[in-house]
């Protein structure tokens, strides 16, 4: 079980951690068969395991650039049943729009997953337990979280290539505040805020630190994100069993400086590794995907000279 | 399973209006869980504010009064010693529902000791920001200036100890709208003049609300369906206000556009009580209804009840504001 099994480890403990990079060109491409062949690779095993997708839905978007393309939560969804996952659920609760139902109609969730019903939970509305945060880096110490998230055996963090205005950028790691149930928090679930937004992404992973990262970077957001930036291709999808590790790659390949991310620097010290030497590479080199994404004037100290 | 709206509406494109009031009925009558209350899903634990909506949605209708005598008892045995409601019974703080359980328990039973006490926490109850200290602290730091809001206009927030928000701060002018003036604690009368005038200071630019980030970076925030519908039926007594007329203008535009059941629902809800109906809204609910059977949300339910009940509500939204017993 990801919560139950999951413990907190120094990083310099920790063996290095494996990251590929997948060239996409678009969403139509066989992705799939890009995650199967790819989990695989990882050796990140789903048999027989109940698997929770943890995407990044946040509002209804007609530009189709907020959220996670559902090309990919569907493909998520079938490469883990492929590869003989006993059940495979999509699971969010978006931060500050109430209604999930217009959000996940808005994108068509239903065209790439099918009947909603038993295969999506609204996560701001699940039965929750209070569970005892496995960091103080926040004033928190204790959140709810939902039975479906502790009860999953593997949780998956599907976020989008994002940058944010707040935090510099958004990625599997800040993915999970959509699993903070807004029942018990609002929308937005401000109290995170209050805690520290750097401080609730570390208590909060390392409490339930995802399993297993799949980040869409196909298109990702530049600027003013995570909600009012511009779209950016980028062409690939990144994906690992370390999510400190897949976002600090996510980074690089924005051209950004993973180190100088507040959260993730943190991350480095207990949940995985930011280090590029304690990283070992699969599929394609950051420089080959490498797209400079614009970042707000106060985050040009991110940038990679 | 029969309980499951999915299940009974999946299997038609599209139902008539007068079927998914049937079903919307019949769903929050079988919901209810042993303990008097609703759960946001079906077989979930009890919760507070889908026990308060399916009460609010099932008053007036015939044949519900056991269904709303255990909804109410739940809903009393929820609340804190201090007044307040959590989120869930037995957790432990009162939190942003103690409005919407007010709310329910006023219109099942008008004046009574636990709305009053409901609505004393919720007047003694501020936000985190807006205080002298916070704004000199707030002043001094360099992240400060990003937002445009006036912090001194507190309304209500979510959770103790957060900001104030649109969505809780017109729960809570809902509720003080709703209870005539006389039964108000002290205080009331300023905390309804600052929540009111918060709410116009977080509306974004050019009408509308989102959940309370009018503009960020200088920049628009998006307007959005829910907190719209929310903050205009707590400001329905200044309908004729330029901002209003605005902000209904922007829900009418995008009216067409809603994709959600429960915000479709809302959205008319807060239409119809500005004189504005929409008469293509049952037509679009049924399909919207059709696809994913509300995803079995109690809450999305009752609103749709409402919606679909107007001239059945206890005049919720309609009422005449700030009577007097």
């Amino acid at each position: 079980m990801s919560y139950a099994n999951n413990q907190i480890m120094p990083s310099f403990q920790r063996p290095p951690s494996r990251v590929a990079i997948r060239r996409a060109a678009g969403y139509s491409d066989d992705l799939a068969a890009l995650i199967q062949e790819t989990a695989s690779e990882l050796g990140f095993h789903v048999q027989g395991k109940s698997v929770l997708l943890k995407p990044n839905f946040v509002e209804p978007d007609p530009r189709g650039i907020v959220n996670t393309n559902p090309a990919v939560v569907g493909a998520a969804r079938e490469a883990f049943l492929r590869l003989g996952a006993r059940s495979v659920v999509v699971g969010e609760g978006p931060g500050h729009e109430r209604d999930t139902e217009g959000i996940v109609e808005t994108i068509r969730l239903r065209d790439h997953i099918g009947k909603l019903a038993g295969k999506f939970v609204d996560l701001n509305l699940d039965d929750v337990a209070l569970t005892s945060l496995r960091t103080r880096a926040s004033r928190l110490k204790e959140l709810y979280f939902p039975r479906t998230v502790l009860g999953a055996d593997l949780v998956v963090s599907m976020p989008k290539l994002k940058t944010h205005h707040w935090v510099g950028a958004t990625l599997s790691l800040k993915n999970m505040f959509g699993i903070v149930p807004g029942s018990c928090y609002g929308w937005p679930k401000n109290a995170l805020h209050w805690a520290g937004i750097s401080q609730s992404v570390l208590d909060i992973n390392s409490t339930v630190r995802p399993d297993f990262a799949i980040v869409d970077g196909i298109v990702g957001m530049e600027g003013n994100g995570p909600i009012q930036g511009t779209a950016k291709f980028c062409g690939a999808l990144v994906m690992g069993d370390d999510p400190v590790a897949v976002d600090a790659t996510c980074v690089r390949i924005m051209g950004l400086a993973p180190e100088r991310i507040d959260y993730l620097a943190k991350a480095g010290s207990v949940l995985g590794h930011v280090s590029e030497r304690q990283v070992l590479q699969a599929g394609e080199p950051i420089g080959s995907v490498r797209t400079s994404f614009e970042v707000l004037p106060q985050f040009d100290r991110l940038k990679v000279a | 399973m029969l309980e499951s709206l999915a299940v009974e509406a999946g299997s038609s494109e599209s139902l008539l209006a007068a079927e998914v009031k049937g079903l919307c009925r019949q769903f929050l009558l079988r919901t209810q869980n042993d303990d008097g209350g609703w759960p946001y899903l079906p077989a979930l634990q009890s919760a507070v504010e889908p026990t308060s909506w399916a009460l609010i949605a099932l008053t007036n209708h015939p044949d519900t009064f056991e269904a709303a005598h255990r909804g109410l008892a739940a809903l009393g045995a929820a609340q804190l010693p201090d007044g307040s409601w959590p989120p869930r019974p037995g957790h432990r703080l009162g939190c942003w529902a103690t409005a919407l359980a007010s709310l329910a328990i006023f219109l099942q039973e008008g004046d009574c000791e636990p709305v009053r006490k409901g609505l004393s926490w919720l007047c003694d109850s501020w936000p985190a920001e807006g205080g002298a200290w916070w704004r000199v602290r707030n002043w001094l730091r360099p992240t400060a200036k990003v937002t445009r809001q006036d912090s001194s206009l507190r309304g209500w927030s979510w959770t103790p100890g957060a900001a104030s928000w649109v969505e809780p701060t017109a729960y809570c002018l809902l509720l003080l709208n709703m209870v005539p003036s006389n039964l108000h604690p002290a205080g009331a009368a300023r905390r309804r003049r600052l929540g009111e005038a918060m709410l116009y200071d977080r509306m974004c630019p050019g009408g509308g609300w989102n959940s309370g980030n009018p503009q960020v970076y200088g920049v628009a925030g998006e307007r959005r369906v829910g907190p719209t519908a929310w903050a205009l039926l707590a400001l329905k007594e200044y309908a004729a206000r330029t901002e209003n007329q605005r902000s209904l203008d922007w829900l009418e535009e995008i009216y067409a556009k809603i994709s959600g059941p429960a915000s479709l629902a809302l959205a008319n809800i807060c239409l119809e009580a500005y004189g504005r109906p929409q008469p293509e809204f049952e037509a679009r609910l049924g399909p919207l209804y059709a696809a994913n059977g509300l995803l079995q949300n109690v809450p999305a339910a009752a609103l749709s009840l409402i919606a679909l009940t107007p001239h059945d509500q206890p005049s919720t939204f309609h009422s005449p504001r700030r009577s007097s017993a």
